[in-house]
C-alpha cells in the first residue's frame, strides 16, 4: 500500500491508493516539526481507509511513503543550512562570490548584492591544478591536507563542499580530498561526483548548495526513518522522481524543488488517465503560479536556480511567476493598472478575507460573483464583499471606472500575466499552446483557467478531480529514478560507437547499482541515455536520446527550438546523460461507472460578470457532480478545495474519473471580450 | 482611439515578452563568447518611424544606439517585404565596428510602408582590422576592421550571397561570424511572427495606439521623475587618461541644466576628438546620458522613445562625444560611454547627493586575445570584458567583481576558455582592499591573469590606470587599476592602460581592475 505526503507550508496532503480506492487527506503542517503532521496524517489516512474517519490507525509494516518537503528548498532561501567549508582551487577561491561579475538588474542603484551561502572566512584554497584535457598541471601535495583539516576544525564546518578546476575531466585530486575530509568525519560535497559537468561557477554553486542543505535534510530524514521504522520511506526529487531516504540523505540537493516536481507529476498522470497526452499544466495559487508543459512526457530543464544560486541538475521545467489570487491591485506613478508582483499573502489576505487593506485579484473574483462569500472553501470561511467593493469604487474613481470595470480590468491584467508565462513554456520552447490542453489545479487556478485558454486559442481545460492534493497524488504516483551525467565535450564526428558506449558505461553501471539497491530486479528498470548536443561553438546544448541518427534529431531540435539549423556545420557533444527509472506499482485512479448524460440541477442561480456582462449563472456544487453529468455554461462549480468558473462560451462535463472536462463552444468570447470591455457597458 | 488601462498593461506585457524572446534566440543559438556566454547584445522592436516601442533589458549602452541604427536603415534602404539590412558603421547608425545590427521591416498585409522594425544587435568576436577581436589601439576607423554600411543583408527572405561571402572574406573567424548572423536572423524572425500574431488578433489600430501609448506613458514617468530635480544647472568634469598614444588626458565636461521637467545635457566645453580609438559617436553618449535618467526612476518603466523626449543631449560635432569620421572608435563604446555616465552622475549628484552613488570602476577592462592555435593550425580570437568594484551606494556597500553601468555582460567560465583556447587562467579573485572607504565603502575589483601557451598578440583598451574612481559624500576613492606583464623568466613590466604586445608562450598576462569610490564619510573609531 502507497501514501503520498506532501509537506507544505501551511497544510501536509496525504493521498492513499490501495488498487481500489483513493482516499485523501489533510491536516494543518507543523513546521517546527514537519514529521508530527506527517506521522499523525498517515495515521488517520489509515483509519479512513477502514471507514472509521476522525481516529487513528496503527502504521502496519510494509507501507509505501513517498514524501516531498520544502525542508531543502525553506532552508536555502531562509538562510537556515549548515555553516559550509570551501576547498577550492587556490587562486578561484572567490569564483562563487564573483558568479557570472553580472548585477541583477539594470537600472536600479540600489541594485543588491548576492548573499553567498559561504561564510566569510570559510574559502580555503588548495595548492593544485588540473587542465581542460584531464592532465595535471600541478600534482596536489597531500601533506598540505592535515592543515586542511585543522582549518575546517578551527572554522566550525558542519559540512564541506569540494570544488576544484577541471574536476568533471579529471576528479583524482578531489576525489583524494573528500576521501580524507569524510575519514576525518566531514559530511563531504565534492563537485565531480553531484555534477560532473564543466563550467566551474555552476557545479560549484550546485556543490555548495548541496553541501548547505545535505546535514539539515539527513537529520529530518533520520528521525522520520527512525519514526517510520519498517516502512520503506522514499523522497520526492526534483527530477520528478523518487530516491530512497536512505540514498536523499547525502545529496539533498536533488529534493530541493520535489513539491511542484510532484505536482507536475500528478498532472500529467491525471491528464494520460483522462485522455490528454499533451497539456500544459497551470497551478495557480495565492502568491506564485507554476506553469510547465507535458508534451506526452514531462519536460526537464538544467537551468534552474534556487534563490540567487544555480542548481544545474535535471529538473522539471518549471516556469514561476510572482503572481496569483493574492496580487495586489494598485495604480503606478505614471497611472496604469497594475497587478502584482506584490501579494497580500496569506496574512493579511485579500480584503474579502477580513484583514487585508489592498484589493487583489480574488477581490475582483469576488466582485464578479465568481466566488460564493457565504461558501467559500465549504462553507469553512466566508467573505466580505463590502470592503473590496468599497476599495474598489475608490480606485475606479481615479482611473475613470465603475467598480465592476476595475474588477474585470483587474482580472483581465492576471489574466495576461499568467498567458505570458504560458508562452514562456510553450511558445518560447517550440510549441503551440492550441496543441495542448489546459490542467489547472491550485486554489486559484480552475477560477481563471478558462478565461486564459479562451486568449490563448486552448480549447479544452480539465480541472482534475483532486486539484487539491495533486502534488501528494504525483508522489503516489512517481517512478523511482535517478539523474547521472558526465561531460565529455567531443566533435560528433569523432565520436565513435565504441568510444560513446564506453563513456556511458561506467555511468549505466552505477545506474544499475543503485536501482539493484532501491529494491529494482532487471526487469523493472528502465535505463535512458541522451546526449546533450550543440554546434561547435554554441553555448547551449540540446538533449536527444542515444540512438542511430541523432545527430539529424539535434538538426531535428534546434530547427524547432529556433526556426533554423544547419546539418552541414559540425556538432559537437558536451555531457552524456543516463536516465534511470526503477518502474513502480501504480495503482489505476479508480473510474466510476459513467450514468446517462444528465443535466444536473444547480443548488442556485445568481448574477456573475462575464467580458462586462451581468450574466445569471448556475451555481453547482463540484462534488455533487457525478461522472456523464454536463452543461452549458455559465456556470460556477464550488468545491470544498477550489472553485472552477465556467465562462458563457465554454461547456463542461464530468469524466469517469471525476474531472471537470471544459470545452470551448465558440471563440466568441475572446472578440467579444477585448472589444467591449470595459468602455461603457452597463455592468451594474 | 482611447487608451484602456486595462489593455494598456497587456500590450506592455506584449511587446516586452516579444524583446525578451528575441534574446532568448540570439543567446542559445549564437557563437561568439560575447553573445552566448556574454550576453554582450540588444534586441528591441520599433514603431513605424523607428521610434522604439519596447526595448530588452540587455546591454544599457545600447539603450539610445539602437533608434539610430534603425534610422540610418531606413534613410539608407528602401526597405520592400523580404529585406534585411545590416551595418555596423559608427558613423552610420553603428557604434563601434564589432557590433553588427540586424534590421528587419515588418510588413502587414498589403500595405507599402513598413509597419513596424525589429533589430537586434550583438557584439561579433572578430570583424578584421589590424588585430585579432577587432579591438585595436588604431588611429583611424578604416584600421579596425571591416566597414559596413546599411545594406541588404537579405533580399527575397534569402541571404544575398555576395554581400555574405564579402563579409566573411574580411574576419578572422568565418565560420563563427556565420553562425552568429544565422542567429541574428533568426531572433528578427521570432519578433516578426509574434508581431503578426498580435497585429492579426488586435487589429493594426490597436497595435499602434498602444505603442503610442507606452511611449507617451514613459515620457510622462521621466518628465514626472526630471520635476523631482531642484531646478538649475549642474556641471562636472572628468577625463580619460589617454588615448593610447600619448599621455595627455582627455577632458570631458558636462552641463545638465534642469528646468521644471525638461533636462538639457550639454557636453559643450568637453575636448575635441582625439587620434586613438576612444573616440565616442552620438549614439554612445545618449546612451550614457539617458541611461542616468532611467536609472532615476524607480519603478520599472519600459525603456522606449519616450526617455528620450524630455532629455536634450547637445555633442558638440567634433568632440571627444560626437567624434567625425574617419575618427578610431573601438573603445568609445565600452571605456568613454562609462566616463560619460561618471560625468553625467556626477552633475546630478550636486542637485540629488543622497540619491546618486560613487563612482564605479569607470571602465570595462577590455582584453583581446588573438594568434594561431597550436592544436588546429587556424587562427583564433577572443575578446572579453571585467568586471570591477560598484561604487558606494547611500546605505548599501558597493557590490565587488561586477560590471557597472554601460555594461553587464558575464564573464566566460575558466573551464570554456581553457576548453577552446590555448590559455590557461592562473588566478581569477577579487582584488582584496581596492574599494574605496566610506561609510558604504566601494566594491573591490578583479585579479585575472592569463598565462598564454603560445605566440599571442594582445590588445588591452582600459582606463583608471592612474586616475581613480571618485567616492561621493566624503567617500574616499577606489583604487585604480594595474595591467602587468610577467615574462616567462620572471621579468616584470607595468603596461599602459591601452597597450598591444606580444607574448611568447609561458608569459603573463594580469589585469587588476579598480575598486569602486566610497559613499560617506567613514565612520572613525
Amino acid at each position: 500500500m502507497r501514501i503520498g505526503v506532501d509537506t507544505g507550508g501551511t497544510f501536509t496532503d496525504l493521498v492513499l491508493l490501495d488498487g481500489r480506492e483513493l482516499f485523501v487527506h489533510k491536516l494543518r503542517s507543523t513546521p517546527d516539526d514537519p514529521s508530527r503532521a506527517i506521522l499523525a496524517g498517515i495515521r488517520e489516512i489509515l483509519a479512513l481507509r477502514t471507514g472509521a474517519p476522525g481516529a487513528e490507525a496503527p502504521i502496519a509494516p510494509g507501507l509505501d511513503v513517498v514524501h516531498g518537503s520544502t525542508v531543502a528548498t525553506n532552508a536555502v532561501l531562509e538562510r537556515r543550512g549548515a555553516r559550509v567549508g570551501l576547498v577550492a582551487t587556490r587562486g578561484f577561491e572567490d569564483v562563487l562570490r564573483i558568479g557570472r561579475q553580472t548585477r541583477k538588474e539594470l537600472y536600479n542603484f540600489l541594485v543588491p548584492d548576492r548573499a553567498p551561502l559561504v561564510d566569510e572566512g570559510m574559502t580555503f584554497g588548495v595548492a593544485e591544478r588540473m587542465l581542460a584535457d584531464g592532465s595535471v598541471r600541478q600534482a596536489l601535495d597531500a601533506s598540505t591536507l592535515d592543515g586542511l583539516v585543522a582549518s575546517l576544525r578551527t572554522g566550525g564546518a558542519a559540512s564541506v563542499a569540494v570544488c576544484l578546476l577541471h574536476s568533471y575531466a579529471n576528479p583524482a585530486h578531489e576525489r583524494a580530498i573528500a576521501e580524507r575530509l569524510a575519514a576525518e568525519g566531514f559530511s563531504v560535497s565534492a563537485s565531480h561526483v553531484i555534477l560532473p559537468e564543466y563550467r566551474e561557477f555552476e557545479r560549484w554553486s550546485t556543490t555548495v548548495v548541496n553541501a548547505y542543505v545535505t546535514p539539515l535534510m539527513d537529520r529530518y530524514l533520520g528521525r522520520l526513518q527512525e519514526a517510520l521504522h519498517d516502512t520503506r520511506l522514499s523522497i520526492m526529487q526534483s527530477n520528478g522522481g523518487s530516491i530512497s531516504a536512505t540514498q536523499a540523505r547525502t545529496a539533498a540537493v536533488q529534493t530541493i524543488l520535489s513539491g511542484p516536481a510532484a505536482g507536475a507529476v500528478g498532472a500529467h498522470a491525471v491528464a494520460h488517465a483522462a485522455g490528454f497526452p499533451r497539456v500544459i499544466s497551470f497551478d495557480m495559487g495565492g502568491t506564485s503560479t507554476d506553469v510547465s508543459l507535458i508534451d506526452d512526457r514531462i519536460g526537464v530543464t538544467t537551468e534552474s536556480t534556487v534563490g540567487d544560486f544555480p542548481v544545474r541538475l535535471p529538473i522539471i521545467d518549471i516556469h514561476t511567476v510572482g503572481a496569483g489570487g493574492g496580487s495586489i491591485a494598485f495604480i503606478d506613478p505614471g497611472g496604469a493598472l497594475r497587478v502584482g508582483p506584490r501579494s497580500a499573502g496569506a496574512d493579511p489576505g485579500p480584503i474579502c478575507y477580513g484583514r487585508g487593506t489592498e484589493l487583489t485579484v480574488t477581490d475582483a473574483n469576488l466582485l464578479l460573483g465568481r466566488l460564493d462569500p457565504g461558501a467559500f472553501l465549504g462553507g469553512r470561511m466566508s467573505l466580505d464583499a463590502g470592503g473590496a467593493r468599497a476599495a474598489a469604487r475608490a480606485m475606479g474613481r481615479t482611473l475613470g471606472m465603475s467598480d465592476m470595470q476595475l474588477a474585470h480590468g483587474i482580472v483581465r491584467i492576471a489574466n495576461a500575466n499568467m498567458e505570458r508565462a504560458i508562452r514562456v513554456v510553450s511558445v518560447q520552447r517550440g510549441f503551440d499552446p492550441r496543441d495542448f490542453a489546459l490542467l489547472a489545479f491550485g486554489g486559484a487556478g480552475g477560477m481563471h483557467a478558462c478565461e486564459i485558454a479562451d486568449t490563448l486559442d486552448i480549447t479544452t481545460v480539465i480541472v482534475p478531480r483532486h486539484a487539491g492534493v495533486l502534488s501528494a497524488l504525483g508522489m503516489l504516483l512517481a517512478d523511482v529514478t535517478k539523474d547521472y551525467s558526465q561531460s565529455v565535450l567531443t566533435r560528433v564526428d569523432l565520436a565513435a560507437d565504441a568510444w560513446l558506449d564506453a563513456q556511458f558505461a561506467p555511468l549505466v553501471a552505477r545506474a544499475n547499482a543503485d536501482l539493484a539497491r532501491e529494491g529494482f530486479d532487471e526487469r523493472r528498470r528502465v535505463i535512458a541515455c541522451m546526449l546533450d548536443v550543440r554546434y561547435v561553438g554554441q553555448s547551449f546544448e540540446i538533449s536527444v536520446p542515444l540512438a542511430p541518427g541523432y545527430r539529424e534529431t539535434f538538426d531535428a531540435q534546434h530547427a524547432r527550438l529556433y526556426g533554423y539549423s544547419n546539418a552541414a556545420r559540425p556538432a559537437e557533444i558536451v555531457n552524456v546523460r543516463v536516465k534511470a527509472s526503477g518502474v513502480t506499482d501504480k495503482p489505476a485512479l479508480p473510474r466510476a461507472t459513467s450514468a446517462d448524460p444528465a443535466a444536473p440541477v444547480p443548488v442556485t442561480v445568481r448574477p456573475a460578470w462575464f467580458a462586462g456582462r451581468r450574466v445569471e449563472t448556475a451555481v453547482f456544487r463540484t462534488e455533487a457532480l457525478a461522472a456523464g453529468e454536463a452543461a452549458m455554461g455559465p456556470a460556477i462549480l464550488a468545491g470544498g478545495q477550489a472553485t472552477t468558473v465556467i465562462p458563457p462560451n465554454f461547456r463542461f462535463r464530468i469524466d469517469a474519473l471525476g474531472n471537470v472536462i471544459a470545452s470551448r463552444v465558440s471563440s466568441g468570447g475572446r472578440r467579444r471580450a477585448s472589444k467591449a470591455a470595459p468602455a461603457a457597458v452597463p455592468v451594474s | 482611439m482611447r487608451i484602456d488601462p486595462i489593455e494598456f498593461e497587456i500590450f506592455k506585457n506584449l511587446f516586452v515578452s516579444i524583446a525578451e524572446e528575441m534574446g532568448v534566440t540570439l543567446c542559445r543559438t549564437g557563437f561568439s563568447p560575447n553573445i552566448k556566454e556574454r550576453l554582450d547584445y540588444s534586441c528591441a522592436v520599433y514603431d513605424r518611424d523607428g521610434e522604439t516601442i519596447a526595448q530588452g533589458d540587455h546591454m544599457p549602452v545600447h539603450l539610445g544606439a539602437m533608434p539610430l541604427s534603425v534610422r540610418a536603415a531606413i534613410d539608407h534602404v528602401a526597405m520592400v517585404p523580404g529585406d534585411m539590412v545590416v551595418l555596423n558603421d559608427p558613423y552610420r547608425g553603428g557604434t563601434h565596428l564589432p557590433d553588427i545590427t540586424l534590421v528587419a521591416p515588418v510588413f502587414i498585409g498589403r500595405e507599402k510602408r513598413p509597419s513596424f522594425f525589429v533589430a537586434n544587435r550583438a557584439h561579433h568576436s572578430d570583424v578584421g582590422g589590424m588585430s585579432p577581436g577587432s579591438m585595436p589601439l588604431a588611429r583611424e576607423l578604416f584600421q579596425e576592421g571591416l566597414i559596413i554600411p546599411p545594406v541588404r543583408l537579405m533580399r527575397g527572405d534569402a541571404i544575398v550571397p555576395d554581400v555574405m561571402a564579402l563579409l566573411l572574406a574580411n574576419v578572422r573567424t568565418p565560420d563563427e561570424r556565420e553562425g552568429d548572423i544565422a542567429a541574428q536572423i533568426a531572433s528578427n524572425r521570432v519578433a516578426e511572427k509574434r508581431l503578426r500574431e498580435i497585429v492579426a488578433r488586435y487589429g493594426a489600430r490597436r497595435v499602434h495606439g498602444y505603442a503610442t501609448a507606452l511611449q507617451d506613458y514613459t515620457e510622462r514617468v521621466i518628465r514626472a521623475t526630471i520635476r523631482e530635480i531642484p531646478d538649475g544647472t549642474y556641471t562636472f568634469e572628468d577625463a580619460l587618461e589617454d588615448d593610447g598614444f600619448g599621455a595627455v588626458p582627455i577632458r570631458i565636461r558636462v552641463a545638465i541644466r534642469i528646468d521644471g521637467d525638461r533636462a538639457v545635457v550639454d557636453f559643450t566645453g568637453s575636448d575635441p576628438q582625439t587620434t586613438g580609438g576612444v573616440n565616442a559617436n552620438l549614439a554612445i553618449t545618449l546612451s550614457a546620458s539617458l541611461y542616468a535618467f532611467r536609472c532615476l526612476v524607480g519603478d520599472d518603466v519600459l525603456y522606449n522613445a519616450g526617455v528620450r523626449r524630455p532629455v536634450d543631449v547637445i555633442a558638440p560635432e567634433g568632440s571627444i562625444v560626437n567624434a567625425r569620421m574617419p575618427a578610431a572608435v573601438a573603445g568609445g563604446n565600452v571605456e568613454t560611454s562609462q566616463r560619460i555616465t561618471d560625468v553625467v552622475l556626477g552633475a546630478l549628484a550636486q542637485a540629488l547627493p543622497a540619491t546618486i552613488p560613487a563612482a564605479s570602476q569607470g571602465t570595462m577592462n577590455n582584453v583581446t586575445l588573438g594568434g594561431v592555435h597550436p592544436r588546429t593550425g587556424r587562427p583564433f580570437a577572443y575578446y572579453e570584458t571585467l568586471g570591477g568594484g560598484m561604487g558606494g551606494r547611500n546605505g548599501l556597500r558597493g557590490i565587488s567583481g561586477v560590471h557597472t553601468h554601460m555594461s553587464n555582460t558575464r564573464n566566460t567560465p575558466v573551464e570554456a576558455i581553457e576548453h577552446y583556447l590555448p590559455v590557461v587562467i592562473t588566478e581569477y579573485a577579487l582584488r582584496a582592499g581596492s574599494g574605496g572607504a566610506g561609510a558604504f565603502a566601494g566594491g573591490d575589483g578583479l585579479v585575472r591573469e592569463y598565462e598564454v601557451q603560445c605566440d599571442t598578440s594582445v590588445t588591452t583598451l582600459s582606463e583608471r590606470r592612474r586616475s581613480q574612481p571618485y567616492g561621493a559624500a566624503g567617500g574616499e576613492p577606489g583604487a585604480s587599476g594595474r595591467n602587468t606583464l610577467i615574462r616567462s623568466d620572471g621579468r616584470v613590466e607595468r603596461l599602459g592602460g591601452k597597450a598591444r604586445i606580444e607574448l611568447a608562450a609561458g608569459d603573463r598576462l594580469r589585469i587588476e581592475t579598480p575598486g569602486g569610490g566610497g559613499y560617506g564619510r567613514e565612520q572613525q573609531g
